[in-house]
């Protein structure tokens, strides 16, 4: 059934519980859309970066901004947050993600940069038509052949695997290489996905050639997956700052403000070169987080002075998605059954990360 | 190039377990046991010959 207004007609009716959304694209400028719920995107506009602004690669898989993690087999890259300087083109985004070969580098493997969703987050979608957009521009001397960025939509039938690492029967639903300009656009594409795919991710493919001069990057934001065939105008997944930062703690916390002899954690020395430390995270993760730590420049405080821990490594079997208990070795001068607080060498760079990341 | 040492932690069932501490340079360390990090080399995940990864950008289809 159509319905006649204002001398045309509306598209034929949609499925429950659609909503009408403005469509230039359209012949009627009008299309049924899912409902304007969260989109399943964490960290789609580039704020929240816990393991720093400004990340370098050389031949590794690792995360870059919360949530995002690049896969670089060259030996001088880097991802890092900028400002998009744009009000024009973009709905009021202020940053986004430039991924980058460094000036010089002639390696030309792909660099892929893409985020992965829970198999809880990603059910939803399943046997659902989507649409996947997202905020792209290339800088001067991209390098890419006719200045082409790959995007997929990937889905997968196995349970919180990483599309990284390979999902169980992947697929590409979405795949398409758009040519970036030095201007800000926005791409979309809609696709079907299969009843039963219980994975999904994005995957943003860079694939540069000849020699890398000073801006062969691309830059990203804005990156939205909507129900229904029309990209809704770009919100974040939580809405607020706040409620970004959490989402992403759920995989992945760092502490690290800046503050010199900030505290982490409290124990009790175990004897005089180990201590025994309970951090309690922020908010509970995804998993029990791993036990691989990322940490720099701590040390034991017994309010009458610090001793400098040497590393830290998890004391497993009691650790929860809510406490991290560790062990902090130093060369020695602690006290057994003495308490200790974690804090840091009078340093602002100092920090402990724990991941529960997929 | 990362300096690694192998520290070994008792653990709270009193059994010992090696940790390889990944030293980044300028304080910054990765702790992580030395399983983890066996696995991890054999995988060669950082090296590009043996990235196995989502794999290289196929032909667009569309285009």
């Amino acid at each position: 059934m159509s319905i006649k207004y204002n001398g045309g007609y509306l598209p034929t009716v949609g499925a429950d519980g659609s909503t009408l959304v403005a469509n230039s694209s359209a012949s009627t400028g009008v299309s049924w859309a899912g409902q304007a719920f969260s989109q399943p995107v964490l960290n789609s506009a580039f704020q929240i970066w816990q393991r720093g602004t400004n990340i370098s690669y050389s031949n590794e898989t690792k995360y870059a901004a919360d949530r995002w993690q690049a896969s670089i087999s060259q030996s001088a890259a880097s991802i890092s947050q900028r400002a998009t300087g744009d009000t024009t083109n973009l709905p009021f985004i202020q940053y986004c993600s430039r991924v980058q070969r460094t000036s010089g580098n002639s390696q030309t493997s792909d660099i892929q940069f893409a985020q992965s969703f829970e198999s809880i987050n990603s059910i939803p979608y399943a046997g659902k038509t989507v649409t996947l957009s997202f905020y792209a521009r290339a800088g001067s001397d991209y390098s890419a052949s006719s200045k082409g960025l790959q995007y997929r939509l990937v889905t997968g039938t196995g349970t919180d695997q990483n599309v990284l690492t390979g999902f169980t029967g992947q697929a590409n639903a979405i795949l398409q290489t758009p040519a970036l300009t030095a201007t800000w656009q926005r791409f979309t594409a809609t696709a079907t996905l299969g009843a039963s795919i219980s994975q999904m991710a994005i995957n943003f493919v860079f694939t540069p050639t000849s020699t890398a001069s000073t801006n062969d990057y691309y830059e990203v934001t804005g990156v939205q997956i909507d129900l229904g065939s029309v990209a809704l105008p770009f919100r974040t997944n939580s809405g607020t700052l706040q409620g970004e930062l959490q989402a992403c703690q759920r995989y992945y916390y760092r502490s690290s403000t800046g503050v010199a002899y900030q505290q982490y954690g409290a124990g009790i020395g175990k004897s005089t070169t180990v201590a025994g430390i309970q951090v309690k995270l922020p908010i509970t993760m995804r998993t029990v987080p791993s036990s691989t730590i990322d940490a720099a420049n701590l040390s034991l405080y017994d309010t009458s002075g610090t001793v400098v821990v040497s590393s830290v490594a998890q004391s497993g079997l009691n650790s929860t998605p809510d406490v991290y208990y560790l062990e902090a070795t130093t060369a020695g001068g602690l006290t057994q059954f003495r308490p200790y607080i974690l804090t840091n060498s009078n340093s602002t760079s100092a920090y402990i990360g724990f991941s529960a990341e997929l | 190039m990362d300096n690694i040492n192998f520290v070994d932690y008792e653990q709270i069932d009193s059994l010992m377990k090696t940790f390889a501490i990944i030293d980044k340079g300028n304080g910054e360390y990765v702790s992580m046991p030395k399983a983890d990090y066996d696995a991890q080399i054999a995988a060669n995940q950082t090296l590009p010959s043996n990235f196995v990864g989502i794999g290289n950008a196929p032909a667009d289809p569309t285009a």
